[in-house]
This record gives C-alpha cells, sequence and structure tokens, in this order.
C-alpha cells in the first residue's frame, strides 16, 4: 500500500520496508519464479524459503532500486545450484528416487491446481536443459527483457538470445510430443500468397 | 531481392518475437518475412511458444509457506556485520545501507493477514470507546434515585477513561434496581 503503488508520493528518500512487506510484496513472485523451474511445489517451496533467508542475511547491505532483480539472480541462482548438486548425486549413481518419495510427487490435477499452469506446459519445461529453462521462464512467464535476463544470469546478450531461441524451440517440440492433437504447423497464422 | 540470401539468425529471430530487434535490423527481418515462408514458420513456432507459456496465471503462496517466510527473522541466524537490536515490539537489522525493521507482535493466530494485528487493536480500541459510549447512554438512562449519589457524567468518564474499568459501573447499577436497569437497558441499547 505504502510503496510502488503510489506514484503521487514523491521518493525523497528510501523507506526501508519492514519483513512483512517484503513477504507480503515478494513472496508470490518468487514463489512463482521457483515452481516455473523446479516443476514442483516441494522444490519451489524449499528454493522460496532459502531465496528469503539469503534477502533476509543480506538485507542491510542491499541498495535499493533492484529489489526484483535481485530477488531474480536469488531464486534462479539456487535453482541452478540445486540441479547442479543433483546432477552430482546422480553421476554418484544413487538410486534415483531416493529424493522424493513416490507418494509426493504431485498429479497432474494438482499441479493444475496449485499453478493454473497447463500440466502439460509444465511438463514441457520440466523437459527443458535448466539453463535454457531460466532463460526462456525469465523471458515468457516473468516478463523480463534481453538485457535483465543477461544480467540476473550474468551471461551475455547473445546468449541469452540463443538460449531463449532454442528453449522454446525445445518447448514447441516437448509440447508437441505431449499433445499430439496440437498444431504443430504455425502455417495457417501466416498470409500466405508469396510462395517464391 | 526476390530471393532471400541467407535466413534469419536463430537469435535474431528470437529477439523478433521479442520486441528485442532494433529498428533498423527489425525492418530488414520484415523484409525477408515477407518473402521467406520457412523463416515465418520459424517466428510463429516462437510465439507459439511464447504464448503457451504466457497463458499461465499467477500462483498462490501456500499459507504454512508464508508464515515460515514471515518468521525467518527469528528463525534464521545472521552472520556477517549486520546487527541486530531488539525494541519495544519490533525488531531492527541495521547495516551499511540502512535499517530495517521487523514487527516482534506476536499475533500467531492471525498471522495469516499483515498488518491485521494493528488493525485488530485498533478495532478493539474502537469497539471499547463504542462501549464507553454505550455506558455513557446507559447511564444517563438509568434512574437517578440511587443510594449512592454518582452523576453519570463521572461514570461516563470512567469509563471512557480506564477502559478496563468499563464493567463496574454496570454491575454495580444491576444491584440498584433490576426493574429498572432492564427498562433502561432496552431502552439505551448497549451495542
Amino acid at each position: 500500500m505504502p510503496d510502488t503503488a503510489d506514484p503521487a508520493a514523491p521518493t525523497e528518500a528510501w523507506v526501508a520496508p519492514t519483513w512483512e512487506q517484503v513477504v507480503r510484496d515478494h513472496s508470490a513472485r518468487v514463489y512463482r519464479l521457483a515452481y516455473r523451474l523446479s516443476g514442483n511445489p516441494q522444490d519451489a517451496e524449499d528454493l522460496t524459503q532459502e531465496t528469503f533467508v539469503r534477502v533476509f542475511r543480506s538485507l542491510a547491505d542491499f541498495s535499493p532500486g533492484t529489489f526484483e532483480g535481485w530477488l531474480h539472480r536469488i531464486t534462479t541462482n539456487l535453482f541452478l545450484d540445486m540441479v547442479r548438486r543433483r546432477q552430482r548425486i546422480r553421476f554418484d549413481a544413487l538410486p534415483e528416487d531416493t529424493e522424493r518419495l513416490p507418494g509426493t510427487a504431485p498429479s497432474p490435477e494438482q499441479v493444475y491446481s496449485d499453478t493454473h499452469l497447463d500440466p502439460q506446459v509444465q511438463a514441457a519445461l520440466d523437459a527443458l536443459s535448466p539453463e535454457f529453462r531460466v532463460a526462456v521462464v525469465l523471458c515468457d512467464i516473468e516478463g523480463l527483457t534481453y538485457e535483465e535476463i543477461a544480467a540476473t544470469l550474468g551471461i551475455k546478450l547473445g546468449t541469452v538470445r540463443s538460449r531463449i531461441h532454442r528453449g522454446r524451440v525445445q518447448l514447441r517440440e516437448a509440447l508437441a510430443h505431449l499433445a499430439p492433437r496440437r498444431p504443430v504447423s504455425g502455417r495457417d497464422a501466416v498470409p500466405e500468397g508469396s510462395a517464391g | 531481392m526476390n530471393i532471400p540470401e541467407s535466413h534469419l539468425a536463430q537469435e535474431a529471430i528470437a529477439a523478433l518475437v521479442d520486441g528485442e530487434l532494433a529498428c533498423g535490423p527489425a525492418a530488414r527481418a520484415a523484409r525477408h518475412l515477407a518473402g521467406c515462408a520457412q523463416c515465418r514458420m520459424a517466428v510463429q513456432a516462437q510465439r507459439e511458444a511464447k504464448e503457451a507459456l504466457h497463458a499461465s496465471s499467477d500462483v498462490a503462496v501456500p499459507g504454512d509457506l508464508l508464515s515460515r517466510l514471515r518468521a525467518i527473522p527469528f528463525t534464521a541466524d545472521v552472520p556477517g556485520p549486520g546487527s541486530l537490536a531488539a525494541g519495544p515490539g519490533q525488531l531492527t537489522v541495521s547495516g551499511a545501507t540502512g535499517a530495517w525493521s521487523v514487527s516482534l507482535d506476536p499475533a500467531p493466530a492471525a498471522a495469516d493477514r499483515p498488518g491485521q494485528a494493528r488493525w485488530l487493536r485498533r478495532g478493539f480500541i474502537g469497539a471499547l470507546g463504542v462501549l464507553g459510549a454505550g455506558v455513557t447512554s446507559l447511564a444517563l438512562n438509568l434512574p437517578t434515585d440511587g443510594p449512592d449519589d454518582v452523576r453519570p457524567s463521572t461514570v461516563a468518564r470512567a469509563g471512557l477513561e480506564e477502559r478496563t474499568e468499563i464493567v463496574p459501573p454496570v454491575v454495580r447499577t444491576t444491584t440498584v434496581g433490576t426493574g429498572g436497569v432492564q427498562r433502561s437497558a432496552d431502552q439505551g441499547g448497549t451495542p
């Protein structure tokens, strides 16, 4: 209420929000991002919790103005760390179902009721490699510009472009594979005529 | 001019869909697309993937996660140079660039709504005020032939000033005359 939503109030001095406000204003975005990236509520909760712990620990050193970008960066880095850690664990040849009990894996209906994201879309997202997934999610769900994505992930603009492109190509292939009834060809949306 | 010499680069296709191409390259890409069905399909494929993701709506944060997030100031340890200071009703985390205050209002029962405790308290005080007004009207309607010659205004002021002392005058008046109190209570209408 007292923060960015009020354009009439001039920003004469930055007033530190209370922790309540931080949680209230940012938890939904962080949780959504964590959910889209991890693909399941358990990991999303863990990632969100860890993100806010990091925020709390370093909020005294926080410089105003980049809160959203800061949160994006923490969440995506924690996600990529988690993925790499699990890849290492898998590489060490542990049985692959030690991490999650079979009963806790959410059904597609559960995922939909939690996220309102088409379970096929989430499944297609999950099929992407983590680096592509992060780029596509930040672009198409979080609405970041390429420049912001480059800053968030610490990669070059050209890398952002190519990851988004390849991520979307893979996403669309996965969607077509999951739902063959979906129109795969986009020809109908393009005006015909020049077949030169 | 009619035959495109090279197709659009993949990066350019993504950037075009996201509106991330500068004017010059965007115009060149549009010219190319006009004559190249293959690139048009590639652009359309990018759009479809983008729209599939874009159609997703917001996610609700689970309630227990929210309360865990709110509890972080009390559950997480803070290493480093930042300092913690506990004041009346709040915790202040200060560091190089400023200080953050954390409300210490426990209110675990009402923890599912931020700021509710404050409103609750304000509402409670308001209710006490209304109750005091009710006592005033009740006192004004009371039969004044009571044994102790307490004037209604002093009763009312006592009720307003000391909120915890609202009950005694009412209790005392019930001992005066039950019939009269019954009647006046009906008239006065304590909210």
